[in-house]
């Protein structure tokens, strides 16, 4: 498949008081022709860096960028008709309407009038679009935001946090609006915190920490990819729980106790386990394998999960080390 | 050419646009009508009673100059005045005003131009300034990146627009003081010299709005915000104006005057300013032997060139930070 967007060795140090800070380490990215596209990161990790330079707002220090096949900035004018964009949750003139707002993105890139109406409509905002935009919710301005984005009936598509604000009706719609557009054959990249949704809706992810990816690829096999080969282990009698904890670390796996089962990690074969508590007349009553999801899988990449007892800083996540897998080398 | 548009309908839409000029506006047609109302047409009854009063004053004043004579008698100073003349007594000092157009539409220039001034600073400083802190300016970048192109057509959209509306206001203004003319006064003695020099009057008092709605712009480009322009017209007038005036007074700096932009905004409208330094020990004297102290003449060229310097240099620090600062 052709690549919509490619990103390779991307680099950005902003000048900051405590020192210069890297954004972006070497960061690698690429999405393919009509794919919904996750983008992943912690607070600070350089999603939103990645976002404003891939359109022009950030200058880079270093790096190659393309979208479309157009080289990055030189060619940005060229491209930027086919690129709809929110940055972050974008803010408007609290005093003009919808309509009007639209009407004068609408002039600015030359689009003929109807493409309003159009927006409007997809994002559900029609019957509202004669009222000023500071009467909207938070939901009603993104969806103004959405539909800023979508009227230049654009090629890609970058979403930054769509979803934020909406009602749980409004991210159903965002979801279904996101695979008509893909089905349609527009490439959507998606920024969000909302991982069940991404996990939902995306074919493909990346996951950024610090600058660098951590990981990248089809949803199934990212998951598949980190999954730590985790079973759930019940027994037909909960008291016994203590002894088969036992038994199995003297066997060498490694386990977390729960209130009415066993979580193990590391398991290549779940039948030895349940041959190893027969053996002690402790009777297996589940043993499932424990599927990884997004969520988990982003925390153990990012370092992010929270640990009881502990504040975690913002910038404090994981920096994997630049490979061939992840970027460039250094 | 589509961006030209959607700047022009976004200058006159925006709020700020809609409330300030009509406000400004109000503000002149209300001294225009002020002067229209305190001035009237003198009639022949007008003019009868001015005489009779001009008489009657010239009568009293020479009634005490001969009553100081016969007090001093010969011991009176001989300072060569030989008591009040008839002629200095006119009765046109002691008629109701009337509107002389040809004499006071050109001094009033300086009025329009500086309301028009305050309001094109805070609509330049305003419409990129909101755009800035808003984030408008960054959604419009992802339409059209191309930095000095935006920064570029706003600025001259800004300032084609408040030409536009400074027009439409000298036109009102100029309505309002003719039919003061006609109707309270008089609107005679107007040859096409003394239009030629209205209209070089009301060229300088445009550039002087489009200056200031150009610098009001450029600073809120600089600062990314409205509110660094206002500030800096706020720092501008209170430390460098009233500060450095009582500063400079209490140091003795001479001619300390030349650094006030109001000296200089004068200079610019009525083509020049005389600076006396009446604190200066020394005197210049000139061939006929009259000695007077010293003197500084600001022409409306010398104010022009210091403007047009600030001007240009605030517009080239706000492209070029436009063109090297990210935007975040």
């Amino acid at each position: 498949m052709t690549a919509v967007l490619e990103i390779q060795g991307l680099r950005k140090t902003y000048r900051a008081r405590g020192g210069p800070r890297r954004a972006l380490d070497g960061f690698e990215m690429y999405v393919e022709a009509g794919q919904v596209h996750g983008f992943l990161g912690p607070n600070g990790s350089g999603k939103t860096t990645t976002l404003r330079t891939l359109l022009g707002l950030i200058k880079p220090d270093s790096g190659e960028m393309r979208i479309l096949g157009h080289e990055l900035p030189r060619h940005l004018p060229s491209v930027v008709g086919q690129v709809g964009a929110i940055v972050e949750s974008p803010q408007f003139f609290a005093h003009f309407t919808a309509r009007d707002t639209l009407s004068l993105l609408a002039d600015a890139g030359g689009l003929p009038k109807e493409r309003v109406d159009w927006a409007l409509e997809l994002v559900g905002l029609r019957e509202r679009a004669k009222e000023r935009v500071k009467t909207y919710s938070l939901g009603m301005k993104q969806r103004l935001a959405v539909a800023s984005a979508l009227l230049k009936q654009p090629k890609l598509l970058i979403l930054d946090e769509p979803a934020n604000g909406l009602d749980p009706g409004g991210i159903r719609e965002m979801r279904d609006m996101m695979a008509t557009l893909s089905a349609g054959g527009m490439t959507v990249v998606l920024s969000s915190h909302i991982l069940g949704e991404i996990q939902l809706i995306c074919d493909s992810v990346t996951i950024i920490s610090l600058g660098r990816r951590v990981a990248a690829g089809p949803v199934a096999e990212v998951l598949q990819a980190h999954s730590s080969g985790q079973v759930k282990v019940a027994l037909e009698t909960p008291a016994d729980l203590s002894a088969a904890a036992q038994v199995l670390i003297a066997a060498g796996f490694q386990l977390q106790a729960n209130a009415d089962h066993l979580t193990l990690s590391g398991v290549d074969k779940p039948a030895l386990i349940a041959r190893l508590l027969a053996e002690r007349q402790l009777y297996v009553s589940e043993l499932t394998p424990v599927t990884a999801d997004l969520e988990s899988v982003f925390l153990e990449l990012t370092g992010t999960a929270p640990v009881p007892g502990q504040v975690r800083s913002v910038d404090q996540s994981v920096r994997p080390e630049l490979t061939p897998q992840n970027g460039v080398g250094a | 050419m589509s961006l030209v548009r959607a700047e022009r309908r976004r200058f006159f839409k925006r709020r700020l646009t809609r409330w300030v000029f009509p406000i400004g506006l109000l503000l002149l047609v209300t001294i225009a009508s002020i002067l229209f109302a305190f001035h009237s047409k003198p009639t022949a009854e007008a003019r009868a009673k001015g005489e009779a009063a001009a008489e009657a004053m010239y009568q009293e004043q020479v009634g005490h100059y001969e009553q100081y004579k016969s007090q001093c008698g010969e011991k009176c100073p001989d300072d060569g005045w030989a008591g009040p003349q008839r002629s200095d007594f006119r009765a046109e000092d002691f008629m109701p005003p009337s509107f002389d157009f040809k004499a006071m539409y050109g001094e009033l220039f300086l009025v329009w131009a500086a309301i028009m001034a305050m309001i094109a600073f805070l609509l330049g400083a305003s419409f990129v300034g909101a755009e800035w802190a808003s984030g408008s300016m960054m959604n419009l970048l992802t339409w059209q990146p191309k930095r000095m192109k935006v920064l570029g057509t706003k600025l001259g959209v800004m300032l084609l627009s408040v030409t536009a509306l400074s027009i439409l206001a000298l036109g009102v203004w100029t309505g309002i003081l003719w039919a003061a003319g006609e109707l309270r006064g008089t609107t005679e003695g107007l040859t096409p010299g003394v239009w030629q020099s209205f209209g070089l009057t009301a060229l300088r008092g445009m550039g002087m709005i489009l200056a200031f709605a150009a610098l009001g712009f450029g600073l809120a480009s600089i600062g990314r915000h409205t509110g660094l322009a206002l500030g800096a017209a706020l720092a501008v007038v209170i430390v460098g104006q009233v500060g450095l005036s009582i500063l400079f007074q209490m140091v003795r700096v001479p001619f300390w005057e030349q650094y006030l932009v109001p000296v200089h905004i004068f200079a610019w409208m009525s083509k020049e300013v005389k600076l006396t330094d009446f604190s200066s020990p020394e005197t210049v004297c000139d061939n006929a032997g009259n000695c007077n102290p010293p003197e500084l003449l600001i022409t409306w060229q010398d104010s022009g060139s210091i403007a047009l310097g600030l001007v240009v240099v605030v517009l080239l620090l706000a492209f070029w930070q436009m063109r090297r600062r990210d935007i975040s």
